[in-house]
């Protein structure tokens, strides 16, 4: 599997950050790595911790946030002393809220269809993992050629509706893809 | 020296009255009120006096006969009012002389005096010092003051004579609109204080607030220590000082500096004094008043001067001679001071009150730290919301400010909110950069957006999204390999390695 795409596939670990002013941050935390956020694997430290408070390191310079206030999802982080709102949602809960905002057209955008007859080769990715724009989902073999199948954006497998060994036809529904970036 | 000292003050200047007098071999005692039981100045004194009282009525520090009641029956020698509470009341050091207690601070007469402001003014006059140019009392009509206008210059300022509170006042700029502003200005006035008498005077446009720090005694040596700028105010509140000030040639410095001196030798002044003046655009300066007290920014003075303020004021109470010539004053360097004030800098300055979980205040070489506040500190609603001063010392007014800036950045408080973002922005700011800041740069230029920072406002996503992962369990169980432990681990490897 390619490791230089930002993403790795564990979606529970996407958290959409939304703040009071509707400005949105996509806020990735990887086990043993820096975050991404916004897409973007960022050199931020953690110099100190302890339950209510993060020291970050970036930019030369030392973040200090403390938790001032918490109401379910919702937060209240002084960063230097200053305040900001944000209320935090996991992918899932994100996209739901988006489908449900948005209707059936952000379903049907995400639908990658087969662009010629073929068999399926190989399956990458399983259902609910984070996939990012140009990784290979799927090989699709026509004509005595592989197809690698790509991602076209960054985004949650939602739905694979083929198995491997099977043969499609042009058009057919292979995945359903929901964007992440919008 | 086998003297008591009572402090009738707390916070953080009772702490800083006592760190001198103890140097001086004092015994310190303050009075610990059911407010605040448990205050940081209450555990650093040597003796401390309970005092019974509920909450509701006024506070200890604002009752002069039973302060000087308790200040008897402990065998009190000295008192020292500190600031605001009963420093600048003439009656409470009256008392004190009356009982045999020496008030640290200049006479009842002179406190009394520097109070009343039209004497005050009288006084400044008769010394040579500049007032604000205007009409000595009264206008009876917008004629007159047209008159007068045309002879101090435009823009003018006319006041209700029994005024305060920006009521009875308007900015007029031209004589064409003296009579509407006269009249409304007198109708406001009527209603508002039941005298419509207006004074006039001209108005100062973009003032700035400079004033100088003088000490004397009792046998009439009297030097000044330089100036403090205290400009940057909100609603005539000093949010950061600095001495010297940026906009005082040495000329002019030496000018206002001899005249304060000359002020104070004629009115017989002892003790510490601050002697304020409004400074217009154009250089030109007037007396405003004189306060007869400890000042909060005295030590951005002492930094540069290198003189214990707290320490002269205790000698020359005891009658000792000012050893202290003019010319063993030289500035050394640059001092800034912020104020550390419990308030939502982000809703307008509104005060916050609560616990104060953890503090933590850098340490250095040219820095100061003037705090009434450790972990656990309560902040109460019944006192003002200042709760440390951070001061810095530099050699120039660059690297003061590089070094103010570093030391806030180092401050932890956790629990409340407080002014240090505010202090942050301005110390940033091209204004006070350039050091032509003035009174009116708050209200000109304050948002709740300034404190906005971009960097800031992504990093405080991500801890709120760290803080939602470690929380939430039910993501963990829905997917395997994701538990909070191996959050933990992200977390504890950042940290070992750092």
């Amino acid at each position: 599997m390619a490791t230089n795409y930002v993403y790795r596939r564990d979606a529970s670990r996407l958290f959409i950050a939304l703040r009071d002013n509707g400005k949105r941050f996509k806020i990735y935390l990887p086990v043993q790595s820096e975050p991404i956020i916004d897409g973007k694997e960022l050199p931020i430290k953690i110099v100190d911790n302890s339950e209510f408070n993060y020291c970050f390191y970036w930019k030369g310079q030392r973040f200090h946030c403390v938790i001032n206030g918490q109401d379910q999802n919702k937060y209240s982080i002084l960063v230097n002393g200053v305040e900001y709102k944000y209320s935090i949602e996991s992918l899932s809960s994100y996209l739901r809220q988006r489908i449900l905002n948005k209707g059936e057209k952000a379903v049907s955008d995400s639908n990658i269809v087969a662009p010629m007859p073929g068999k399926i080769i190989d399956i990458f990715v399983a259902e609910g993992d984070l996939v990012n724009a140009g990784e290979p989902l799927l090989t699709l073999e026509a004509m005595k050629m592989q197809n690698e199948i790509q991602a076209p954006f960054n985004g949650l497998v939602k739905k694979i509706k083929v198995t491997a060994s099977q043969s499609v036809m042009k058009d057919e529904l292979l995945l359903e893809v929901i964007s992440i970036d919008e | 020296m086998n003297k008591r000292l009572l402090i009738v003050n707390r916070g953080e200047i009772a702490i800083r009255i006592m760190r001198t007098a103890k140097q001086m071999g004092i015994t310190t005692v303050v009075l610990q009120s059911a407010r605040e039981s448990d205050a940081l100045y209450i555990q650093q004194a040597d003796e401390v006096i309970s005092v019974n009282g509920s909450a509701d009525e006024k506070p200890i520090f604002l009752q002069p006969e039973k302060v000087v009641a308790l200040a008897l029956e402990y065998k009190i020698d000295l008192i020292h009012p500190g600031y605001g509470f009963l420093s600048e009341n003439p009656d409470f050091a009256d008392l004190c002389r009356e009982k045999g207690i020496i008030f640290i601070g200049p006479s009842p007469e002179l406190i009394r005096n520097m109070g009343l402001k039209t004497v005050a003014k009288e006084m400044a006059l008769t010394a040579g010092m500049p007032l604000v140019p205007g009409s000595n009392g009264t206008v009876a009509s917008a004629e007159e003051a047209i008159q007068i206008a045309n002879s101090i210059g435009y823009p003018v300022l006319l006041k209700a004579s029994a005024g305060g509170g920006g009521r009875g006042m308007r900015v007029v700029d031209k004589p064409e609109t003296m009579v509407r502003h006269f009249k409304s200005a007198a109708d406001e006035s009527r209603s508002a204080f039941g005298n419509d008498n207006l004074f006039i005077e001209k108005y100062i446009a973009n003032p700035k607030h400079i004033e100088f720090q003088i000490i004397g005694d009792q046998h009439g040596n009297v030097i000044h220590l330089g100036e403090r700028e205290c400009s940057l105010q909100r609603k005539h509140q000093k949010m950061i000082e600095e001495a010297p000030s940026p906009s005082l040639s040495d000329e002019k410095r030496r000018e206002m500096g001899e005249l304060a001196v000359r002020f104070s030798k004629k009115i017989g002044y002892y003790s510490a004094g601050t002697i304020e003046f409004i400074v217009a655009e154009d250089g030109s300066y007037y007396f405003m008043e004189m306060n007869t007290r400890i000042q909060v920014e005295h030590p951005v003075t002492e930094m540069i001067t290198g003189v214990d303020l707290i320490e002269w004021q205790i000698r020359i109470a005891l009658n000792e001679q000012l050893s202290l010539r003019q010319s063993d004053i030289q500035l050394q360097g640059w001092a800034i001071e912020c104020r550390v004030n419990t308030e939502d800098t982000q809703n307008r300055f509104a005060p916050e009150t609560g616990f104060i979980e953890r503090v933590l205040f850098p340490e250095g070489s040219g820095i100061r730290i003037e705090t009434g506040i450790a972990n656990g500190s309560v902040i109460t609603p019944y006192f003002d919301s200042m709760a440390a001063k951070v001061i810095v010392h530099d050699s120039n007014r660059q690297n003061a400010t590089a070094k103010m800036i570093k030391a806030l950045d180092a401050v932890r408080i956790t629990g409340l909110k407080t002014t240090i973002p505010f202090c942050r922005v301005v110390l940033r700011h091209p204004d006070f950069i350039s050091g032509k800041y003035t009174t009116r740069w708050v209200e000109d230029n304050y948002s709740p957006e300034m404190f906005y920072n971009e960097d800031e406002e992504m990093i405080g996503a991500l801890a709120a999204s760290i803080a939602y992962s470690m929380e939430y369990n039910e993501i963990a169980s829905n997917s395997p390999g994701f538990t909070n432990e191996s959050m933990s681990m992200w977390v504890l490897n950042k940290r070992i390695n750092k």
